[in-house]
């Protein structure tokens, strides 16, 4: 187990590398050079290469990824090309909403997935066509448009939530659990058809083991031989599905925010690209990578905990 | 060794019954076609419709020139954000321009970078688990880490990413795309290809020097090919998704140009002011994305999977109305002690009598009502052991299983009664079968590993079940767990009680599963094959384990083997069964010292245990051919078809007759005249004379086939 562990440590440092040595060269392949894009049409090209030559840009491409990996590692993540400010201070305040947001989807998604996937698995018959029938439909539904449909409905036809913007916790509860509600439901239908698939599916499977019948010829009830002995053996696929849920979600966020207006992980991506902002776009695709690839390490963690062959050994 | 007559997979008797039929030569060119049109593809109605939208979608676009009623960018000012018109069928966004045309104007750039992603994804992913497979561990081991790698990414802020790099250049970003998703496709078909891989014949090609990339592209490739169209599909629809999502979020095609991510994002600017806009594109979006995942779900459907060992509810209420027919058509128990003339009251306790069973696939299903069991009877005393004797696939696990009402999903008991101390436990319903199940009649089954849970330790499911079905606490069960298990010989309780099932052993398990069927103290024992699965020396101490079980404890058991050796060695009484029928029983000695059916004479005549060692055979006898698929059973006898003194007598349905000299029943026209001649069964292939033309068919199997010995 400490073996595991620590090889999963050493998977996850090398893919945040990965990421950083790729978000570094897309970055340089970005038209413009850091001079240009921070001061704008009309400078001079004096000014523009003072710029570049303070930023180190024209030192080799070696020297220039260590020295950004050197402040990254004690949280330094530059400054950003447009507003001047600093990445790493800007990324700290956007994490929360994107946080929550996909943390709030996975949760929600992994609720619903889980109860609609193993009713259709265990009632069977037509309900099961039923419930198979709209998780295809939820599948298909481009999250975007869903959540457009959900702020004509539930914040233009009745203005039970708000369309847009973001309340911070600090600020009240309960208005970020209000501003957060839409924006969560919108990425969570997606997320819950898969899941439900996912759990029909294992809890199918579970089913058929021959345990089962065991369970059965030793009088076990029904409630138990499904939600706690089925269930359990189902539980590992389910949870290595919402693992992968979760780095969709993340990524679906960058949709979630723009629809919804919410300053989040999401919103930097898009305007860092649209503007060429290179820091900042190299700075959000490395800590998305942390997180993304921390909280699957968690779940994969989690995963392995539930197998008993895993554990014992 | 201990000999079996036919090794067969542990679950033949259900599996055979889902066979499909093989198609006579001459339909060939027919049959060719219903099998295209009962494609999975053909069959399915989603399939099917999303097909045609797709097709039509296609069509319409690559057209689109041709009849649009509108140029993209034509505005018509006089209707700006108007609905559905007879001028404009789907309305009109803010600059009055048509969303008809503009939806088709850009269907086909939507669907031709999707089709970017899938090639690329697709083809990477499939090369790289083909390369993988087929290129030994180490780079296996390479490529798995890298794709687990990609998999782990944030992939739409990498993608944005790329679009920073080279801009909202569509077809490049749908190729990236591709290439981030094939790592997914690789987890999916790697799996596959390394068991392609693993096939015999691709390690004779091997043998033979076909080098690896022909026995890529020859051997494992077409067995992919499937699992590559339904990944496509799915990538397909995917792909359509995220890149109308970078659309939405402004990394659409330059502007003028129109795509559907790029309408919708218009469209949700007025959706308090124009909300019908969403509509059509929306739809289109979805309606497209909904068939290509309908096509690769319908073509990635299992086609035969296992049923469940827990029916689902709507299962279950289907088996209840079933129950209830069983139930009412059933002689009352008035009748039913008037005609028996022994009254069931005076049945002793522990007494199961089986009359005319017969267990059917469910018309419902697949198998329209397949029968898999006809007409079954047999007795069994407290306290004796009855064998249920006979190839794989003569519906003996079927047997047994009904005993519990443990029938697999879609099969059930169509006829007769299970009379256990005189109630039908046919005509008792499922919730009502829990009160028996485990307390009076309990299972061990075939493979011990299998029907234990793997996710709890032995000492929880032994004490568990204990409480259940003894009303004991916590701690008195942990005790009676412990005793059981070394009432069943296994030395350190203690440790094993602690123990997950997969960190024992196969005997040491089917040790555990015995004390789990001991532990409500049943007064029946139904034993699947019991020792089939179990290493030879293993298997004797199990079969000891069970006889001074059945000593001590008075219990009776229903045996379920194919191995005649385990029948002379534990039961009183055997019935031996072909082709869902029992075609001869008695009592031990008198069946196995006296066959009168052929059925017997055969399987006695293959098993080398049968035969004094001086008077050893230099050819152990075979029966040729396999048993018949129980919807191939003929009318008359069923074993005539591989039997050596079949004759035109045998063409006639055959009753289950008194054997002319012992107690037993045996299902043969010729018994007495065999018994009389005292022919035995030969170790040669039936010789033309004495075999009986049925169908040409069946002559041909059972004239090729050598029954095969047990591997064990």
């Amino acid at each position: 187990m400490a073996l595991f562990i620590t090889k999963r440590l050493l998977m996850a440092l090398a893919t945040v590398l990965v990421v950083a040595v790729l978000a570094f060269l897309l970055v340089h392949a970005m038209p413009g050079s850091p001079g240009a894009i921070s001061l704008g049409a009309g400078a001079s090209q004096e000014a523009i290469d003072e710029v570049n030559q303070r930023l180190g840009w024209n030192d080799p491409l070696f020297t220039q990824f260590f020295s950004w990996l050197g402040s990254a590692v004690q949280g330094d993540l530059g400054i950003s090309l447009i507003d001047g400010r600093s990445v790493s201070a800007d990324l700290a305040s956007r994490l929360p909403v994107t946080a929550s947001l996909a943390a709030g989807a996975t949760v929600l998604s992994a609720v619903l997935g889980i109860a609609l996937g193993v009713t259709a698995a265990v009632r069977g018959g037509l309900l099961d066509q039923v419930i198979g029938g709209f998780v295809g439909l939820l599948v298909a539904l481009p999250a975007f448009w869903v959540g457009v449909i959900f702020v004509y409905l539930f914040a233009v036809q009745s203005s039970i939530f708000p369309a847009t913007g973001y309340v911070p916790f600090e600020v009240s509860p309960q208005d970020w659990a209000l501003s957060l509600a839409l924006p969560v439901i919108t990425l969570a239908v997606g997320g819950a058809a898969f899941i439900a698939r996912q759990t029909r599916a294992s809890m199918l499977e579970a089913l058929q083991q021959e345990h089962i019948r065991t369970l059965r010829a030793t009088a076990t009830p029904t409630w138990k031989i499904l939600y706690v002995h089925a269930l359990r053996y189902a539980s590992l696929p389910i949870v290595a599905g919402i693992a992968l849920q979760f780095i969709g979600l993340f990524g679906g966020s960058v949709i979630a925010e723009q629809l919804f207006a919410m300053p989040g992980l999401g919103q930097a991506v898009q305007t860092s690209v649209s503007t060429h902002d290179a820091p900042a776009v190299q700075g959000v695709v490395v800590i998305a990578t942390v997180v993304v690839v921390a909280v699957n390490l968690v779940l994969e963690l989690a995963t392995k905990f539930l197998d008993p062959k895993l554990r014992a050994s | 060794m201990i000999p079996t007559v036919a090794p067969a997979p542990a679950d033949a008797d259900q599996a055979g019954t889902t066979t499909p039929a093989g198609t006579p030569a001459r339909n060939a060119g027919k049959a060719a076609i219903t099998k295209f049109s009962r494609h999975r593809l053909f069959t399915s109605p989603g399939a099917v419709a999303g097909l045609i939208w797709l097709a039509a979608i296609v069509i319409a676009s690559l057209t689109a020139p041709l009849w649009l009623p509108f140029k993209t960018e034509d505005q018509d000012f006089t209707a700006v954000l108007s609905g559905p018109t007879a001028a404009h069928w789907l309305g009109t966004d803010e600059l009055g321009r048509d969303i008809l045309s503009r939806i088709f104007a850009a269907a086909a750039g939507t669907l031709g970078t999707s089709m970017l992603t899938v090639i690329v994804g697709v083809g990477l992913g499939t090369v790289l688990a083909m390369l993988a497979a087929g290129a030994g561990t180490r780079t296996e081991a390479v490529i798995s880490r890298v794709t687990e790698i990609m998999m782990s990414l944030p992939g739409t802020v990498i993608i944005l990413a790329v679009i920073g790099a080279v801009g909202t250049n569509i077809p490049v970003v749908m190729a990236i795309l591709g290439i981030l998703m094939s790592a997914g496709i690789y987890r999916v078909i790697l799996g596959q290809a390394k068991s392609l891989q693993s096939q015999l014949y691709v390690d004779a090609a091997k043998v033979d020097g076909v080098g690896p990339l022909r026995i890529s592209l020859r051997h494992v490739l077409p067995g992919l090919a499937n699992t590559i169209v339904v990944q496509a599909a799915l990538i397909f629809a995917v792909g359509m998704l995220i890149q109308a999502g970078l659309a939405f979020i402004g990394f659409g095609p330059p502007i003028p140009q129109p795509s559907w991510g790029g309408m919708i994002q218009g469209a949700s600017q007025h959706v308090y002011d124009a909300p019908w806009m969403m509509v059509p594109t929306g739809a289109v979006l979805a309606l497209t994305v909904l068939s290509a995942n309908a096509i690769g779900n319908a073509l990635g459907k299992a086609p035969n999977a296992a049923a469940p060992h827990l029916p689902s509810a709507a299962a279950r209420r289907q088996r209840a109305k079933a129950v209830a027919a069983i139930a009412a058509a059933a002689p009352k128990p008035e009748d039913q002690a008037a005609g028996d003339g022994a009254s069931h009251s005076a049945a002793p306790e522990g007494t199961l009598s089986v009359r005319n069973l017969s267990v059917g696939v469910d018309s419902a299903g697949a198998g329209n009502g397949v029968r898999l069991v006809t007409d079954v009877s047999f007795e069994v005393q407290p306290g004796t052991v009855l064998g249920l004797v006979g190839e794989s696939g003569c519906g003996k696990t079927m047997t047994a299983l009904s005993l519990l009402g443990l029938l697999p999903s879609g099969v059930s008991v169509t006829g007769g009664q299970i009379l256990w101390n005189g109630r039908n436990l046919a005509a008792v319903a499922d919730r009502d079968m829990e009160a028996v199940r485990g307390r009076e009649i309990a299972l061990i089954s075939q493979e011990p590993m299998r029907a234990l849970d793997p996710m709890f330790t032995v000492g929880y499911q032994l004490t568990a079940t204990i409480r259940r079905l003894r009303g004991m606490n916590r701690a008195e069960a942990r005790k009676e767990a412990q005793s059981l298990l070394e009432k069943v010989g296994i030395v350190d309780a203690a440790r094993i009680l602690k123990t997950y099932p997969h960190q024992i052993s196969g005997g040491m398990a089917q040790r555990v599963a015995i004390a789990l069927a001991l532990s409500g103290q049943p007064k029946l024992l139904v034993a699947d094959e019991p020792t089939t699965a179990l290493d030879v020396t293993v298997q004797a101490e199990i079969l000891s384990l069970l006889r001074s079980l059945v000593k001590d404890t008075g219990m009776s058991v229903v045996m379920v083997t194919h191995d005649l050796g385990v029948v002379a060695d534990i039961c009183d009484q055997v019935a031996v069964m072909y082709a869902g029928q029992v075609v001869e029983n008695g009592s031990t000695r008198a069946v196995l010292d006296h066959p009168r059916h052929p059925y017997t004479l055969a399987l006695l005549a293959a098993d080398p245990h049968a035969n004094h060692a001086d008077d050893m055979p230099e050819r152990l006898a075979t029966i040729s051919g396999q048993v018949p698929q129980p919807k191939d059973w003929p009318s008359g006898c069923r074993f005539a078809a591989r039997c050596q003194f079949a004759g035109s007598a045998c063409l006639e349905p055959v009753p289950l007759l008194p054997s002319g000299t012992g107690e037993g029943l045996v299902r043969c026209v010729k018994a007495d005249q065999l018994a009389v001649e005292g022919m035995d069964w030969l170790a040669t292939d039936v010789p033309a004379s004495r075999a009986l033309q049925v169908t040409p068919r069946q002559n041909l199997r059972t004239l090729n086939t050598i029954v095969e010995k047990d591997p064990a």
